[in-house]
């Protein structure tokens, strides 16, 4: 349970949060500073996110991962200094991490995610995961649901990035809106018009809401074929069939679906050094989704392919940012969140917001 | 076949190593621009920031910790990056990108330049740069959770100067004098009233009730007699208030024990500002604070509670003793300074920032309004503009998505992008537009730039012209002034001191007149600009000019004419460094900074809304509840509403 201390905010605090606090008050900075953070996955996804939370000032963030330091990670990272390869990425990006604020307790973990016991998520109020499997993060999106942390996950591929977010069944957040006042107005008959006595423009009111999310796995039980997903095609009258396919709401989940299915298929992610065999894989796949999807495989560029390998940076840092933005609302408890996908595609420059899941 | 570095083909990744970039401003930005570049492959950057880093920088700018406040940003931005990559061929400075010496070829030497910066005149400067130069620039701004970023290329896209843009909002001196009526007019006589006090005078900052007042003159004979009044009761009203001060010799018993000062400001003006009925008719009138009598309310109340401790409101015995505290201050800092000195109001010097919160405080308490603690004040005096890390960050990764769209020669591919708060009605939270040609009129990229100005040739000094026309307004860094009577009088020199003896001269004073016409070059920026004058002699009370063509930026534009959503170009208007000891006196014009951006009311207008009129409606541009409300979709849009949205038809 997130709970709000009491305390007050010290003078080093304040100083330093001060240009947040004045965007998201003080009770928010109070909220966040109570709450413990789960980050797994420390590649290039994970630092943005480690980052944007230490740098915001929860309670306590803890960095899970079992990978190695690799050479093709301290290109992608900047939280690992160099010559550290062969040591444990967790653990190699804490010094860094911890630099970014002193005040937020940060800690390395390097066991593999799977192997930890449910008590271990429930010392966390918000869970995030980055680089895992599906079925695992179907899994721990279980746990969460059931004691109400909040879950994250995200993932870059290339150019390619989303974010998934489960709130909770009922998640109840406060909205600051300004207070309408209208000047009072008086006729003025003689002379030049009077100016008119305002009242403080600045006065502004809570307003109380709840957000339902769904679990992850029903989030992926798209009935690709449903009739509702079929109707929402016919809806652009002045296309054709095929050019009317670029406007389902499918498209953004298409990268992801791939991507995680060849994660599932191969234990890793797609590789420039064997780039050849994993383009193979990723086209195979790609058929085999578009197939299932009922959408014409000739829609989607040839090379979509090359787009997809890596982590490109500042993919990581634009999914990164709307990510954390995300952790830092739902442990504040303030402003509505996304629901529940974010899609960025790199190429276009588009980022989008869509709800799949059970209306 | 298809050979990737990372995620990149092998020939943009080479193209990266090997061309150099200009990132300007290492600020918040900047230090989320660098680390992007670098991890993406870019190894030759040079950084420019004129400024040193300070504690509340710390919440975002990630490069920087506790250890280096006081340090120059682009130094330690460079020495952080290293850290992490140590191959990357950095090259800091910490200087200001207005200096001539880095002019249109060290410009050059550069495949792209980035802006990174919170303030207009370095973007006009940097923009007239690139333009001259002919090189890419990427143009981006971030305001609590909004951001933007777009691209520049001459002759192919507009200018950053394309669209004028309104300067920051003015009060007319009568409000700030007789009628304030919201805080903010408050906080801006508080302003007024340090540097009257302790700081460098300007006639336009006069504290006093003031006579001459538009509301009064209406009835001439009523203002004759006023004004015969006042210089029959003498002293404080007919003297300026530097020069009443002064004439107590600053004296802390006058001043302090007697509470002088604050009798008369307090008190006394205000009785004064009672005997001009004719302003109370409408409004309520003015209570004259009995400055004795809150001296014996005795101690403040301790300050208690779970908030923090700026954000307490004190009351009227409070911010009294307040006032008598700070005003004791910043006099003996000032007699300890020596003969002639004058101190610059700074937001984060606490004397100066108490003396306003006390003032100002004390003033909206005279008149009706609700106090507002220091928190808030602090707010407003110092146009802070609150600021997140994960806005920056995504704003920097869109830059150097734009950046590679350039060097892979896709320009044509690039955009300009919104992040809003909320998504759209079409679902989007980033907003990709396509980015509009340049304007045949710019008075910056035109071929022939041309504007027409509104101004008195009998009142106008030439100084006025070079510094509030030319530089503050055209954004000329030094401008050489030409007339064009026949003779080539020239009027204004950059270099320094050669037309010195001009500038306390009027313009008529050099046969200008209706119609004349300037020819007004700067070097730096390789830019010439005709202006074409035109003689006024009823210009609005403190309006010295005015420019033909440009919307006014006295009245806030109502939130529904405003579709678009250009970010806050800047806090600032002027280019002083947010921790310079030498900040300028912060314009008088202070941005009411509203924590909720959803909802466009007035004030958050000024903060993010740049142009008068921008010409596409972009209905991507709306933000959350607002365009909500206005586009009830169950269903995609009609497929011509489509048509706007480019991307979609990719």
């Amino acid at each position: 349970m997130i709970e709000k201390e009491d305390s007050i905010i010290s003078e080093e605090e304040a100083a330093q949060y001060d240009r947040q606090i004045r965007l998201w008050g003080l009770d928010a900075q109070k909220r966040l500073r109570g709450s413990r953070v789960l980050l797994v996955g420390l590649r290039g996804l994970g630092a943005e996110v480690a980052k944007n939370l230490i740098l915001a000032g929860v309670k306590g963030l803890t960095m899970l991962d079992h990978e190695l330091v690799t050479e093709e990670s301290c290109r992608a990272q900047f939280l690992i200094p160099v010559n550290n390869q062969g040591q444990n990425r967790a653990q190699a990006s804490l010094e860094r991490a911890q630099y970014l604020n002193p005040m937020v307790e940060v800690k390395a973990d390097t066991d593999r995610v799977e192997t930890k016991p449910d008590e271990f998520f429930l010392q966390f109020e918000a869970v995030c995961l980055t680089g895992c499997s599906r079925d695992l993060m179907v899994r721990v999106d279980q746990l969460c649901f059931q004691h109400n942390i909040k879950l994250f996950c995200g993932d870059v591929f290339g150019y390619h990035g989303y974010m998934f977010s489960d709130l909770g069944q009922e998640h109840n957040y406060v909205e600051e809106k300004p207070k309408v006042v209208k000047p009072k107005t008086e006729e003025s008959n003689d002379g030049p018009e009077a100016k008119k006595t305002k009242i403080d423009p600045n006065e502004t009111t809570m307003i109380k809401k709840t957000a339902c999310f769904c679990s992850l796995k029903l989030a992926l039980e798209v009935d690709w074929t449903n009739e509702k997903a079929k109707s929402s095609l016919k809806h652009t009258p002045h296309f054709s069939t095929t050019q009317s396919i670029v406007f389902s709401p499918f498209v953004p989940l298409f990268v992801p679906t791939v991507l995680l299915k060849f994660r599932t298929d191969k234990g890793r992610d797609p590789h420039p050094e064997s780039f050849e065999a994993d383009a193979m894989l990723l086209r195979q796949i790609r058929d085999d989704v578009l197939e299932a999807m009922g959408l014409s495989s000739d829609l989607l560029p040839h090379d979509f392919v090359s787009y997809c390998f890596s982590e490109m940076a500042p993919v990581c840092a634009v999914v990164g940012g709307v990510l954390g933005q995300e952790v830092v609302k739902a442990l504040s408890q303030r402003d509505a969140p996304h629901k529940n996908f974010f899609f960025f595609d790199g190429m276009k420059g588009s980022g989008v917001v869509d709800y799949f899941g059970p209306k | 076949m298809v050979q990737l570095v990372g995620s990149l083909r092998k020939e943009l990744a080479d193209s990266l190593s090997a061309c150099r970039v200009l990132v300007v401003g290492a600020g918040g930005i900047g230090c989320e621009l660098l680390k992007n570049l670098v991890l993406t492959g870019f190894k030759n950057i040079e950084v420019i920031d004129l400024d040193i880093i300070d504690v509340s920088n710390l919440n975002r700018q990630f490069l920087f910790q506790k250890k280096h406040v006081g340090k120059s940003k682009a130094q330690v931005a460079k020495e952080s990056v290293l850290q992490f990559c140590p191959t990357a061929n950095i090259t800091a400075y910490h200087d200001s990108i207005m200096n001539p010496e880095y002019n249109v070829e060290f410009f050059r030497n550069f495949m792209l330049v980035m802006n990174a910066l919170d303030n207009r005149a370095a973007r006009n400067h940097v923009n007239r740069m690139c333009l001259a130069a002919d090189i890419p620039l990427i143009e981006s701004g971030t305001a609590g959770y909004l951001g933007q970023v777009t691209v520049i290329k001459k002759g192919l896209t507009e200018c950053y100067e394309c669209q004028p843009k309104p300067t920051q909002k003015t009060f007319p001196g009568c409000t700030i004098r007789n009628t304030p009526s919201e805080p903010i007019h408050c906080i801006v006589w508080a302003k007024y009233l340090f540097n009257q006090l302790f700081g460098e005078e300007d006639a336009d900052q006069e504290v006093s009730p003031d006579t001459a007042d538009p509301e009064l003159s209406w009835n001439p004979a009523d203002t004759e007699a006023r004004a015969t009044a006042s210089d029959q009761d003498g002293d404080i009203k007919r003297v300026s208030t530097k020069d009443w001060a002064r004439s107590t010799g600053y004296d802390a018993v006058k001043l302090f024990n007697k509470d002088c000062l604050s009798e008369s400001l307090f008190k006394d003006d205000i009785q004064y500002l009672l005997t001009m009925d004719k302003l109370w008719k409408k409004r309520k009138a003015p209570l004259p604070l009995d400055w004795l009598e809150i001296q014996k309310l005795g101690k403040i109340l301790e300050v208690t509670g779970t908030g923090l401790k700026d954000q307490q409101v004190l009351g009227v015995a409070g911010y009294s003793q307040l006032f008598s505290r700070s005003v004791e201050t910043l006099r003996s800092m000032l007699a300890d300074k020596g003969d002639g000195a004058e101190l610059v109001w700074d937001k984060d010097d606490p004397p100066a920032m108490d003396f306003v919160t006390a003032a100002a405080n004390l003033r909206m308490h005279i008149f009706s309004m609700n106090m507002k603690s220091r928190f808030d004040i602090k707010s407003m005096a110092g146009n802070i503009i609150p600021a997140i890390a994960t806005t920056n960050a995504v704003i920097a990764g869109l830059i150097v998505l734009e950046a590679l769209k350039i060097l892979s020669g896709d320009v044509e591919q690039c955009r300009t992008i919104f992040l809003n708060k909320q998504p759209n009605p079409r679902k989007k939270l980033l907003v990709p537009c396509a980015l509009d040609p340049p304007s045949a009129n710019c008075y910056v990229c035109a071929s022939k730039p041309e504007v027409t100005v509104k101004l008195n040739v009998h009142n106008t000094l030439v100084l006025a012209l070079q510094d509030k026309i030319l530089k503050e307004k055209f954004g000329m860094v030094a401008p050489d002034v030409q007339i064009e009577d026949g003779k080539g009088t020239i009027l204004i020199s950059s270099e320094e001191g050669e037309t010195e003896a001009n500038n306390s001269k009027f313009l008529s004073d050099f046969g200008i007149r209706h119609g004349s016409r300037l020819q007004v070059d700067d070097f730096l920026q390789d830019y010439t600009l005709l202006v074409n004058v035109i003689h006024c002699e009823d210009l609005e009370k403190d309006v010295e000019f005015e420019v033909v063509g440009d919307a006014p930026d006295k009245a806030p534009t109502p939130p529904s004419a405003q579709e678009d959503k250009n970010v806050a170009n800047g806090n600032k208007d002027s280019a002083e460094p947010s921790t310079s000891s030498k900040a300028p006196a912060e314009q008088d014009d202070v941005l009411i900074v509203d924590s909720d951006e959803e909802e466009p009311s007035s004030s958050t207008m000024d903060v993010r809304m740049e142009s008068g009129g921008h010409k596409r409606k972009l209905h991507d541009a709306e933000t959350g509840e607002a365009s909500a409300k206005r586009q009830r979709l169950d269903q995609p849009l009609a497929a011509d509403e489509e048509d706007d949205d480019i991307i979609a038809l990719d």
